[in-house]
């Protein structure tokens, strides 16, 4: 079988699961529920392009809204598309899952597995409940096991070499217990407790396993998760990763993060800002493991970089991006990525810098694809994702990434 | 090399197995035994032109107080649009269907507006209301709410499951194929046997088996197989009705996914009666029909205007239906 032909055959069976109808699920943020939609009546209206829409765009956006926009909203079969994955994956991913609300929205039970095109395999199973005091305690417990084949590594440190780049096979069983404690519907104060059993691939033999504790505040005031034109996301964080057989992979990581988004001429320019801030910490002769290590490169973070590119224990990242609605549905996004990764915080800089434009397809709820063309030292990269460009919806998993992702 | 092979084909074979909304109309058949006392799908409608189309066969005396707080019971978990089930202060229940974000071809105004002309011309419908918006109370408060389709539950009219167009006892009857004729008219794209509801109607010692079309939005815009438009004026405007008359039966212009139960099988006396029937709504009732489904009157009069078009068109067919 050719390369094309593969192709062909997989874009048939893309096409065919379109066609079949079956809701799929896109990445959804962990959202307070109880306000069903949180849509006053002046959501409804829809920022209008620069251009008059053709009639066949307004179809794709409408066909895929209806399928994909509801996420989590849906009860019953589902195809996840992808949202366990990692940079890395591949642009495409498929698998079943199956979703169930009770009791009036007061708990849900997910569980689905997916395949990526380049071989990443993922399976997750969930219980939450939600509406716990009025909707302000939310309690969970989620089940993830991943198998990533071919995660990029360049080498520790800012100063990394792009020829250095090896992969390493990281497998990954990790259960956590998590809530949540909403005063208010936008701001939360979240708690977990977890288990990590990792697995690396022709690296290190005997990787620990840890227990992992996580405390968050996060504030989000975004209008809509997956296509935000106004509002902002802020949230610090403080994780213990405890290594608990050999002691010497323990460590702690503080995060702060912030993302505003800035809507000007009636919302038809949305200017994004993002910073995000990750530290380690370690006693003295702990090391942070290499796949557990901030990583900074790729679709997300430094755009005009690899995925994966630069590893240490620390990294800042600054991203601006000013986007044009020049249809409805279709806008034209300027951006630019500076940051670094660097073994003390105080040698962290913006050091490292890509910039680019590209195209983002969404309906008002939701972007369902991008276009990004983006320069770096390194040279030239060309994107297509099927995610936002800050892929903010990694903080609706619950579970500790491994390896470390934006 | 081999793993992307196996990841296509496993991936292909998840989305064959995972059960979709397929599409399959199958051809009705007649049936074989008559209809079964106290069941029906349509009842003369001997006082038309008196009809309160704006309130509908229910009246104001059942429809959403606007100024009333909402409780939210629990979102809506099930196809595509979004929505929720609500209780009003007087403890009645309602399911509401709300537009996408960003309104782009709301059904909530064509499924009500539809089912007030359905029930006008004797078709039943369970009671329906639009609220442009409303005040819901939830979790985290009372706030305002974008409005839609409001459908009270109602304890004399049990929701019993669905009836299948391909297997009814009216298979073959002219409301029946009336029904059809209207839906295709109204060029409405998701007639799957889900959106049809049998009702059990407890009217004072007596039931009554009501064979209703349901969740009938998918209508007023085109009928492509691909992502139809919906409640889009400029569309339903181009969009052609009837083509022709081939062996004795109509040729629609609809392309939907529902068209084996209208292709080959629609009379032109069918489409006579049902045009017939709705020509004999007043000016006012159409208005009525139309501020019902929360229509800007110069939306609603385009799509009038276009409907009595088809209208006319259907009516012309009966020099071919001898009548």
């Amino acid at each position: 079988m050719t390369d094309t032909s593969r192709r062909r055959t997989f874009l048939a069976a893309i096409a065919f699961a379109i066609l079949a109808g079956a809701p799929p699920a896109l990445a959804q943020e962990a959202r307070p529920l109880g306000r069903a939609q949180a849509r006053p009546p002046e959501a409804a209206s829809e920022p209008q392009g620069f251009l008059r829409e053709p009639d066949a765009v307004q179809r794709v956006i409408l066909f895929g809204d209806r399928r994909l926009g509801n996420g989590e909203l849906t009860n019953g079969w589902y195809i996840d598309t992808g949202h366990n994955m990692i940079p890395g994956a591949g642009w495409l991913s498929a698998g079943p899952g199956y979703r169930q609300w009770y009791a009036n929205d007061r708990a849900v039970m997910d569980a689905s597995a997916a395949i990526s095109w380049h071989g990443y395999k993922t399976t997750q199973a969930r219980v939450e409940f939600p509406r716990l005091a009025g909707g302000r305690f939310l309690v969970g417990s989620q089940m993830r096991w991943q198998d990533f084949p071919q995660v990029a590594y360049f080498g520790e440190g800012p100063a990394s070499s792009k020829s250095n780049r090896s992969e390493y096979g990281l497998q990954s069983l990790n259960i956590v217990g998590y809530t949540t404690f909403r005063p208010v519907q936008w701001f939360g104060i979240g708690a977990s407790v977890g288990w990590l059993k990792p697995s690396i691939e022709s690296r290190v033999p005997d990787e620990p396993s840890f227990m992992h504790s996580e405390v968050s505040m996060t504030a989000d005031t975004r209008d809509f998760a997956g296509h935000p034109t106004r509002g902002g996301l802020y949230r610090v964080s403080a994780t213990d990763f405890s290594d608990r057989d050999t002691g010497l992979f323990s460590f702690r990581r503080y995060e702060a993060e912030a993302a505003q988004f800035l809507p000007l001429a009636q919302s038809r320019i949305v200017v994004a800002l993002h910073g995000w801030l990750v530290g380690s910490d370690t006693e003295a002769g702990h090391v942070v493991p290499f796949y557990l290590q901030p990583a900074l490169g790729g679709g997300n973070s430094l755009r005009g970089y690899s995925d994966y590119r630069f590893h240490d224990r620390n990294m800042l990242l600054v991203s601006l991006e000013t986007r044009a609605a020049m249809m409805m549905h279709v806008d034209l996004a300027l951006f630019m990525d500076a940051g670094n990764v660097a073994a003390r915080v105080g040698d962290l800089g913006l050091d490292k810098r890509s910039y680019g434009a590209g195209l983002r397809l969404h309906s008002r709820r939701q972007t369902f694809a991008r276009i990004d063309v983006a320069r770096s030292d390194e040279g030239w990269r060309f994107l297509l994702r099927l995610d936002d460009p800050l892929n903010l919806a990694r903080l609706g998993k619950r579970t500790a990434p491994a390896p470390f992702v934006h | 090399m081999m793993q992307r092979i196996r990841a296509a084909a496993v991936m292909a074979a998840t989305i064959a197995i995972v059960p979709a909304s397929c599409v399959s109309a199958k051809r009705p058949v007649m049936p074989s035994s008559p209809v079964p006392p106290g069941a029906s799908l349509w009842q003369e409608p001997s006082d038309l032109a008196e009809r309160d189309v704006f309130n509908g066969p229910w009246g104001p005396e059942r429809a959403p107080d606007p100024q009333a707080t909402f409780a939210l019971i629990e979102r809506k978990h099930s196809g595509v649009n979004l929505g929720m089930t609500v209780r009003d202060p007087q403890g009645r229940e309602w399911s509401v269907k709300q537009p996408y974000p960003g309104d782009m071809d709301s059904e909530a105004p064509v499924e009500v507006t539809l089912s007030r002309l359905l029930s006008a011309i004797g078709y039943h419908q369970p009671p329906v209301y639009y609220l442009p918006q409303f005040t819901l109370k939830d979790d985290w408060g009372t706030h305002a709410e974008i409005g839609g389709r409001f459908r009270l539950k109602l304890e004399e009219l049990d929701d019993t499951g669905l009836w299948r167009w391909e297997d009814n006892p009216f298979v073959g009857s002219r409301p029946y194929q009336g029904l059809l004729a209207l839906l295709t008219m109204f060029n409405s794209t998701d007639m799957k046997n889900s959106n049809n509801t049998l009702y059990e109607y407890k009217n004072g010692n007596r039931v009554e088996q009501w064979y209703a079309v349901r969740d009938i939005g998918s209508a007023l815009g085109d009928t492509d197989r691909f992502a139809p438009r919906k409640n889009h004026a400029d569309t339903f405007e181009r969009t052609p009705f009837i083509l022709g008359v081939n062996n004795g039966h109509v040729e629609f212009a609809y392309s939907g996914w529902y068209k084996n139960y209208v292709r080959d099988r629609i009379t032109p006396a069918d489409v006579v009666w049902a045009a017939t029937l709705l020509s004999r709504l007043t000016d006012k009732q159409w208005e009525d029909a139309f501020r019902a489904g929360g229509y800007e009157p110069e939306v609603a009069n385009r799509f009038i205007r276009k409907l009595r078009e088809r209208i006319e068109q259907g009516r012309a067919l009966s020099r071919t239906a001898g009548e």
